[in-house]
């Protein structure tokens, strides 16, 4: 039927019936569409329903940031700063959730009881101050950064005026191993106040990065050794204090760095006490014959002098204005350039200075940057006091005298000198980008000065032979010098270079007014001998020594930079 | 005609209606278990961060060396630098030179 219609519709001729039943056709038509056009709307809506669900569910398995008010939750739950580690993982300082408690006078039912439950359970506290507090109405902390067992017997006290306060308090896991101004500490509301923690403050709590940790170039065992080491030297020798530096001579990283005396980060303390200053960084000191190792590197850098050329008719001392220079003891008439390093000698130091002559001290001295204040990550550095060339300076500035600088420039220009010249800037964090080196003098030059410090450690005539640890090839100077501006202080240096042959490491000890100890029996080269004398730094050296014999191993196993070199060479 | 239109799109809209709202139901009940899921996932991040906070402490070198001393076991001594190998081989060609020379002396007091 219906095709013979199709086939009526499509004819030639027209008529009114045909025209009736291809609108009625149409009509038909049209009202399918209308129908099956609803179905689809009706569908399509459902579908974009069930997609918008489905969507939903997706975005929420795939979203990683918890939908949940995090501005609520934050402080309860996210960590709100960065962890510190040390160059090998270890966690140095973590935020954790801790509270405040407070007290709100107004909801003290019974004045008398709280303050008697108070006694009661919490004999520390100091009623009276409370009671005033409480008296004046207003709301006030009654404890701050409580742990959970405080809170929770705060809590049964079951008083409502007492409140919680949530933050989050920063842990430092090795208490006072590392100093209050080279970590740093952090305040009750999340800002750093020192060291570290200030200085990367803005970067420590950036909310991008909060679950990848700070790394720093220090080493916790490293540093626990050293502070061990450091800390029984202060006692032997009834020191007032103490310093060390561990510095990759290659790169600059600082590997330890202790100050002592130095107490526990972890409590928030107001120090006034310069004592605790931090004596690296910090403290600017008159380092004495520390010095003389750069005039040396100077005269043979410039080609004025050979490390054997002998200078001869060497005077017992001399005059420079109203000052008398002189040597502490009595050296051969005759002495080589080497041997006024290894032998320490002012006059000899002197000497050379003034062949070299003051500008290029002067360039030197700028090059290196000593008189200004070091450029490290933390913002407790010293301020050397300025040079003024007036008469003589150049002849003290030779020995280390009339010249101030931190301990911190000295021993990165140790680093410098040894590395074949490449001046490196000291750094407490890993993967900067710092690698616009300067050279400060040649390769010839560097393998020379550490030949003569190897010398100076190895030579029976040295200064420093109780540093002498086998297998470690160690070089260095001692110094001893006064405090500057304070005369009765007296300073006990040496910095090492180890391996010479090809070095690694600079360490420098540093020991604030030593005292003899008589009693002391130290093992020179298998022979008992007592302490001799507390000249020439000698007791920094056997601390340096004490270091090195420890701490060697574990450098020389994570690094697998020595070798048995030294049992080769033995059985060779 | 029309009844049966009316019919078959109220039955549509009636399956897709309840469709929808078992599939929003569903919805909420997963959201509902993501946000459960998260908070846990939130609260053991924290307590792993604790624990790993005391790990760190008890793990410290001066917490070792104590408890070192309270077992009164002898304190660390350090390793000689002779006797550190960073490699096998060395390790062989150490023992092998003393054994030559062991054998060298034999014969010499023979």
């Amino acid at each position: 039927m219906k095709k013979k219609k199709i086939k009526n519709i499509n004819q030639a001729s027209f008529y009114f019936e045909d025209y009736l039943e291809t609108n009625k056709k149409n009509k038909y038509l049209k009202k399918k569409d209308n129908f099956q056009d609803r179905i689809y709307l009706l569908f399509f809506l459902f579908a974009s329903l069930i997609l918008i669900f489905s969507i939903k569910i997706v975005h929420l398995s795939l979203n990683k940031k918890p939908s949940f008010n995090q501005d609520v939750m934050s402080s309860k739950y996210f960590l709100t700063r960065r962890d510190i580690v040390d160059r090998n993982g270890i966690l140095i300082s973590r935020n954790i959730n801790s509270s405040h408690v407070a007290v709100v006078p107004k909801l003290i039912k019974n004045k008398k009881n709280f303050l008697i439950k108070l006694r009661l359970h919490f004999p520390e506290l100091k009623i009276n101050k409370i009671k005033k507090k409480i008296d004046s109405g207003k709301y006030f902390y009654l404890k701050k950064r409580i742990d959970q067992s405080e809170k929770e017997r705060f809590w049964a006290l079951g008083e409502k005026a007492i409140k919680f306060e949530n933050f989050q308090a920063r842990m430092y896991t090795h208490g006072n191993l590392f100093n209050h101004d080279i970590v740093g500490q952090v305040d009750y509301d999340n800002y750093g106040i020192s060291g570290i923690e200030k200085y990367f403050d803005k970067e420590l709590k950036d909310k991008k990065f909060i679950k990848n940790p700070l790394k720093l170039t220090l080493d916790t065992n490293i540093q626990y050794l050293i502070s061990e080491e450091l800390n029984a030297a202060i006692t032997t020798f009834k020191a007032t204090g103490g310093g060390a530096l561990l510095i990759d001579v290659n790169n600059g990283d600082i590997l330890s760095l202790v100050s002592l005396p130095n107490f526990n980060i972890n409590k928030r303390l107001t120090i006034k006490d310069k004592k605790y200053t931090n004596k690296i960084t910090k403290g600017v000191y008159e380092l004495g014959s520390i010095f003389k190792t750069f005039t040396i590197a100077l005269a043979l850098e410039n080609n004025l002098v050979k490390s054997e050329t002998i200078i001869k008719d060497i005077p017992r001392s001399l005059r420079c204005s109203i000052h008398k220079i002189s040597d502490m003891k009595e050296h051969p008439r005759d002495l080589s350039v080497e041997e006024i390093l290894i032998r320490s000698s002012n006059v000899g130091s002197v000497i050379l200075a003034k062949k070299i002559g003051e500008n290029r001290f002067k360039e030197f001295l700028e090059n290196t940057q000593l008189t200004k204040s070091p450029d490290l990550e933390i913002e407790e550095v010293g301020v050397p006091h300025k040079i003024r060339w007036d008469k003589c300076k150049l002849e003290t500035v030779s020995y280390g005298h009339g010249i101030t600088t931190t301990p911190l420039q000295a021993a990165s220009i140790y680093a410098a000198i040894s590395n074949g010249g490449k001046l490196v800037k000291p750094s407490l964090v890993k993967n900067r980008k710092n690698l616009d080196h300067k050279y400060l003098i040649s390769a010839e030059t560097s393998t020379t000065v550490n030949n003569i410090l190897r010398k100076v450690v190895s030579n029976k005539e040295g200064t420093a032979h109780l540093a002498d640890e086998e297998g470690y090839y160690v070089g260095g100077k001692t110094g001893t010098a006064e405090s500057y501006g304070n005369k009765k202080d007296r300073i006990n240096t040496f910095i090492s270079v180890f391996p010479t042959n090809k070095p690694k490491y600079s360490l420098l000890i540093m020991l604030e007014n030593p005292q003899i100890n008589k009693d002391l029996i130290y093992n020179y080269r298998g022979v008992k001998v007592k302490a001799p004398y507390n000249t020439s730094g000698w007791n920094s050296v056997y601390v340096a020594g004490k270091i090195i014999k420890k701490i060697g191993p574990i450098l020389a196993i994570n690094n697998n930079e020595f070798t048995n070199q030294y049992v080769t060479e033995k059985f060779n | 005609m029309f009844k049966s239109k009316i019919i078959i799109s109220t039955t549509i809209f009636l399956i897709l209606l309840i469709t929808t709202s078992i599939i929003k139901n569903k919805t909420r009940i997963i959201e509902k278990n993501i946000f459960s899921l998260n908070k846990k996932i939130v609260l053991k991040e924290k307590d792993i961060n604790e624990s790993q906070l005391d790990f760190y402490f008890v793990a410290s070198p001066s917490e070792i060396e104590k408890k070192i001393k309270i077992l009164g076991q002898n304190s660390y001594s350090p390793i000689k630098n002779s006797k550190i190998f960073l490699k096998l081989s060395n390790f062989k060609n150490f023992y092998k030179k003393i054994s030559a020379i062991d054998t060298q002396d034999e014969k010499k007091k023979n």
